[in-house]
């Protein structure tokens, strides 16, 4: 009995070391170990035993089921393992070719830096203000003390709707129609699209500004250093070099011009800026008291700066563009970079 | 304004290099544009003494001399015959190169070595002819270059000017800046006239009748002039300015209007009928040929200067052809006086005249300086034309103009601009600006200004020159203290923002075309004659006929840039464009600037890949990017109206976009009609949306509902129907049976052709049925759905499939 069943689970277990496959393993599962299975087929016999004899064969048949069955899951899992194996082997893809993409847009250049402008001041407490664009004399010139007949008005070519309309040539009448409408403390910031009859490599007959202006008690011109100090330090890296020069706005007195170190050069003189080592960013200066007579706020107790910029020049400066007209011909080939 | 350095220091010492004076110059407020030395290269040509002059051995025309140029005795042939041992002449030493890259180098003439050349004019450029070699002034010092001698050698600033800055127009005004800024004495000497005539009151007179435009004339008689060109020295000066030179009348004219900033106008005494000058408005319709040959109708704002009989001159912008200065000229009236700056502007402005004296005028002339520069131009006529300056001078004043006083409070200047000046500083600074100083009370002052400085008017003015030459560098950096404002942007600023990225992140680029127009472009949409898009703001000057008008819609711009762009091989495009346009109201002064949304696609739905989808985008594409802009606003109920159409779209291709009653923008297929107007060969979808609508209806927060707790069933149905039924209303249909269960319903395939009858379609529709309240049971769900499916076959003309 132990013989032929030590023979048995021999022959068995070398079927399995040899059976390829899962599908083969099922089937020596089956004939050995299955309701009409050899070693199944031992366990019937025990009732042909004397009863004295029956445990002990009924324990070498149980050893034997359990060796098979042991050896059995054995052999399955190596042959899993290796199919998975062999599966995964041949499921390798070129993991080089290009993903599935969906069409990427971009901000136009002008507007990530209008957006760029408006966070940094309304981090210090600026709001955005708007203004039409179709002004009337008054807001864009009168009031921002440009005389009639006076050659301060050169300095701005102009497009005009008629005697008294006109497209506004800076963003500089919002600063008159937000000061109307409110009483001071003010802090706004006004981007906005602006005109001038100018056309040429650096200047087109549209373009766009951003505004700011500052009114309350006790702002001084050595505020106004501070704030543009900090705004271009945030813009074009801390530490970039501010110089203030004197110039002349009708509706700023002191006026500034503010130049920044050369960004191409750093400040050693280049042709960007003309061997100068700054470039002209930004003007602004103490609002003229006239302005504020225009909007009766009282100057002796209020004072405050304004300030404005031109969003071409400063996009063209931190994107390295040369040629302005890139910005308004929209060839989705440059479009598409920003 | 162009000035040269050496020119500035004949009225104020400056020790610091050009570069440096040019950093002053611009922390001035007097921008120094551009820089560049003249004079260079020559500094081999030096002056040297004629030591002895001998004839030359071996020739008859030529001399031998020995020359000393401060180092060492060398001999020189020279050809010329004007000058003598003992002379300063210019000496070309081996090694120099002259003009016309002619090199100087060791010869032999005639047998006789030869170390240099004596030099003319001529050929060192500095005149047009000469005869002879330039013997040089007695004084000039020895071995010096000779560019440095003759005071060429120089640096030219071109100087950016601020329009307020009139006093700034000469050299005299700049040298005035740097004088007060170095704290430096300026020299003023006054020119000295040597008065040998007979008096100028029996010869000439002048005669004002509008002295509110010219509020003072004066004049001076030069007779026996010689016309003839200038000296070098005055054609160098005149040319480093960037001034042509004349003849030497014309051109001390224009000296001392550099120099001293003052226009000048000198007329041939002879031609003036008589010999009068009559200040006075022109009559409508009268006549002058200006000297640069053009006539010019003039009106009664125009002031003219006449003579007896004719108009002479336009005052203060140009000279008349009829008594301009001839080469036969002998005597001389020099005019020196005062126009009023607006009717300059106003006059030249009209008649596009703008001369460096209307310029002057317009920005406001010193009315002190008037007799100094007809004197420095007198003496200087007297010294380099031969002529004799009459005794007198005609000045005609009648309310002679006082200097303005200013009060300024050293209180308010440390408050504007943030400093702690103490009062003397501020009293210094206004002194050596040249202002009168009294002091009113501690820390008070009145300040009287000169005439010169016309843009100074108010305290601010005076706050703002002691900021100027304090330095503005030298004012501190701080930070404003101020209340904290905190506000977020306002609503429409937020959701222009937050549409703008939703397109970008939906595959559009963002464009910026110009806000102008024309009409063509609303010919190219087809639109009727009578669409109120057809009333737009009008240009007077526009910069080109097609930038005549203000756009009042954007899709015209954003067609021509697609079309440039597929001109350019980019055949996919989703762009778009996020602008204003100008819509006139009636009765209103300003047009309203509504902000537009316009979007366009072409092409491929998707990037072009290996494995992407490569179908072309349909009506579909850009109708979704509307929903999802309805969607992205919360806005419900909006409606597409396959009705109302606009002549721009496919008919059967498009629809308007209502929100309740109201259109608030249209999309569509592009009219092929339009297409080939714009140049384009394949189909584009557009949508133009007023997104001021849009904006009104949003809603920040839509009421959110929990997920629900129990599951879905879903049922679908293929209905038959005629291919015009719109499938919106089969859904209305759907909806209109209200029942409580149907969550759901969505469109899922559409389907005509082959196994259906022509004009019929079969659309398959999912419903989506749950409760709030338990699970539903399969047959619950199915005699919902029957009863559903029923209603729809009675109430439209559908059938099941």
């Amino acid at each position: 009995m132990k013989e032929s069943l030590d023979a048995l689970l021999g022959t068995g277990l070398a079927e399995l070391e040899d059976a390829q496959g899962e599908a083969e393993l099922q089937e020596l599962r089956v004939r050995y170990l299955g309701k009409k299975g050899e070693i199944t087929a031992r366990m019937k016999m025990l009732g042909g035993l004397p009863p004295e004899e029956r445990p002990a064969a009924g324990q070498l048949i149980n050893t034997a089921k359990a060796q098979f069955e042991a050896r059995f899951e054995e052999v399955l899992d190596r042959a899993r393992s290796r199919e998975k194996a062999r599966r995964l082997q041949s499921e390798r893809i070129d993991v080089s070719l290009p993903g599935r993409r969906s069409a990427l847009g971009a901000r136009h250049p002008l507007t990530i830096i209008t957006d760029e402008i408006c966070a940094i001041f309304a981090g210090l407490g600026f709001q955005v203000a708007e203004g039409p664009e179709i002004e009337t004399d008054y807001y864009n010139f009168e009031a921002l003390n440009f005389p009639h007949d006076h050659p301060a008005r050169d300095m701005q070519d102009t497009f005009f709707v008629d005697g008294s309309r006109l497209l506004r040539t800076h963003t500089s009448p919002v600063q008159v129609r937000t000061m109307l409408a409110q009483e001071p403390p003010v802090r706004i910031i006004a981007p906005g699209t602006v005109y001038r009859c100018d056309s040429d490599a650096t200047h087109s007959p549209m373009f766009h500004q951003v505004e700011g202006l500052m009114v309350d008690r006790k702002i001084t011109f050595s505020d106004l250093k501070g704030v543009l100090t900090s705004f271009i330090n945030q813009l074009f890296g801390t530490g970039t070099g501010v110089r203030l020069r004197p110039s002349f706005f009708p509706f700023t007195e002191p006026s500034a011009e503010v130049d920044i170190a050369c960004v191409i050069c750093s400040g050693k003189g280049c042709r960007v800026c003309k061997q100068t080592g700054w470039l002209e960013i930004l003007g602004a200066g103490m609002v003229d008291p006239e302005v504020f007579r225009h909007v009766h706020y009282d100057p002796e107790a209020v004072t405050g700066f304004a300030f404005g910029m031109g969003i071409e020049r400063i996009t063209m400066l931190k994107y390295g563009i040369s040629d302005m007209r890139l910005l308004f011909e929209n060839d989705v080939r440059f479009l598409r970079q920003f | 304004m162009i000035v040269t350095y050496n020119w500035l220091k004949e009225f104020v010492d400056i020790d610091c290099a050009p570069r440096e004076l040019a950093d002053t110059l611009t922390m001035l407020g007097l921008e120094v544009e551009g820089m560049h030395p003249l004079g260079g290269g020559m500094d081999d040509v030096v002056v040297a003494l004629v030591e002895e002059r001998a004839q030359h051995p071996n020739a008859d025309k030529l001399s031998l001399c020995r020359v000393n140029n401060g180092r060492e005795i060398l001999s020189v042939v020279c050809g010329a015959q004007n000058f003598k041992a003992g002379d300063k002449v210019a000496l070309a030493q081996i090694g120099a190169t002259l003009p016309g890259d002619f090199k100087i180098k060791r010869s032999k003439i005639r047998g006789e070595e030869s170390f240099g050349m004596l030099c003319s004019e001529k050929e060192l450029a500095l005149a047009e002819e000469s005869s002879g070699i330039m013997v040089l002034p007695a004084e000039f010092p020895l071995g010096v270059p000779l560019f440095d001698a003759l005071g060429l050698k120089d640096t030219v600033f071109e100087i950016g000017l601020t329009p307020n800055r009139a006093d700034c127009l000469s050299v005299l005004g700049i040298a005035r800046e740097v004088a007060a800024k170095l704290d430096r004495p300026l020299r003023q000497a006054a020119a000295i006239v040597e008065e040998k005539g007979e008096d100028i009151a029996g010869r000439a007179s002048v005669t004002i009748d509008a002295p509110n435009l010219c509020p003072r004339y004066t004049a001076r008689l030069v007779t026996g002039c010689t016309i003839a060109p200038s000296p070098a020295w005055l054609v160098n000066r005149l040319n480093a300015v960037g001034m042509r030179a004349i003849n030497n009348v014309v051109d001390i004219t224009n000296y001392v209007l550099m120099e001293l900033g003052h226009p000048l106008h000198a007329f041939d005494y002879d031609l003036l009928a008589g010999r009068k000058i009559v200040v006075r408005r022109a009559q409508e319709g009268e006549k002058l040929t200006t000297l640069d040959g053009q006539e010019h109708a003039l009106q009664t704002s125009d002031l003219t200067i006449c003579d007896g009989e004719k108009i002479v001159a336009l005052a203060g912008i140009m000279g008349g052809g009829n008594s301009e200065i001839r080469d036969c000229t002998v005597n001389i009236l020099l005019e020196s006086a005062w126009f009023n700056p607006t009717a300059v502007r106003k006059t030249s402005k009209r008649l596009g005249l703008h001369t460096e004296s209307s310029h002057r005028f317009e920005r406001g002339a010193d009315i002190d300086l008037l007799t100094r520069a007809l004197d420095r131009a007198a003496s200087l006529i007297a010294e380099l034309a031969g002529g004799t300056v009459a005794r007198g001078t005609i000045d005609v004043y009648p309310a002679p103009a006082t200097p303005r006083t200013i009060r300024l409070r050293t209180a308010r200047v440390n408050q504007v601009l943030g400093i702690d000046l103490a009062p003397a500083v501020v009293e210094a600074i206004c002194r050596r600006l040249s202002f009168a100083v009294s002091s009113v009370e501690p820390g008070v002052f009145d300040v009287t200004v000169p005439l010169y400085r016309v843009d100074l008017e108010r305290e601010i003015d005076l706050v703002e020159e002691v900021a100027r030459l304090h330095g503005f560098e030298n004012i501190p950096t701080t930070m404003p203290v101020a209340e904290v404002i905190s506000d977020l942007p306002t609503v429409s600023q937020r959701l222009e923002k937050g549409l703008r990225d939703m397109l970008v992140a939906q595959g559009f680029n963002e464009v910026i075309n110009f806000s102008f127009s024309h009409e063509g472009a609303l010919d190219q949409m087809l639109l009727p004659a009578d669409d109120p898009r057809r009333r737009t703001v009008k240009l007077l000057n526009p910069l080109a006929e097609e930038h005549a008008q203000m756009r009042t819609m954007l899709l015209p711009g954003l067609l021509e840039t697609a079309a440039k762009n597929l001109r350019y091989r980019n055949s996919d495009l989703r762009l778009f464009e996020m602008r204003r346009v100008y819509l006139p109201v009636e009765g209103e002064e300003l047009p309203v600037e509504p902000l537009h949304l316009a979007c366009l696609i072409t092409g491929r739905r998707a990037p072009e890949g290996w494995n992407q989808d490569s179908q072309q985008a349909d009506f579909f594409d850009i109708k979704g990017v509307v929903e999802n802009i309805l969607a992205e606003f919360k806005i419900t109920g909006a409606g597409f109206d396959p009705e109302q159409r606009e002549s721009y779209y496919h008919p059967g291709k498009s629809c308007a976009i209502t929100l309740g009653t109201t259109v608030a923008g249209s999309l569509g297929e592009i009219h092929p009609d339009v297409q080939d107007r714009f140049g384009i060969e394949q189909p584009v979808y557009c949508l133009e949306l007023d997104l001021a609508q849009i904006m009104r209806r949003h809603r920040a927060v839509a009421p959110i509902v929990p997920p629900p707790r129990f599951p879905d069933i879903t049922r679908d149905v293929a209905l038959l129907m005629d291919d015009a039924l719109p499938s919106a209303e089969v859904i209305a249909a759907i909806r209109r049976t209200k029942a409580k269960e149907l969550a759901d319903v969505e469109i899922f395939d559409l389907y005509k052709g082959e196994h259906l009858t022509e004009g019929k379609k079969s659309l398959a529709v999912r419903l989506r049925y749950r409760s709030a309240e338990r699970t539903l049971t399969d047959e619950e769900v199915n005699r919902l759905h029957q009863r559903i499916v029923d209603s729809l076959v009675s109430s439209l003309n559908v059938s099941l499939r």
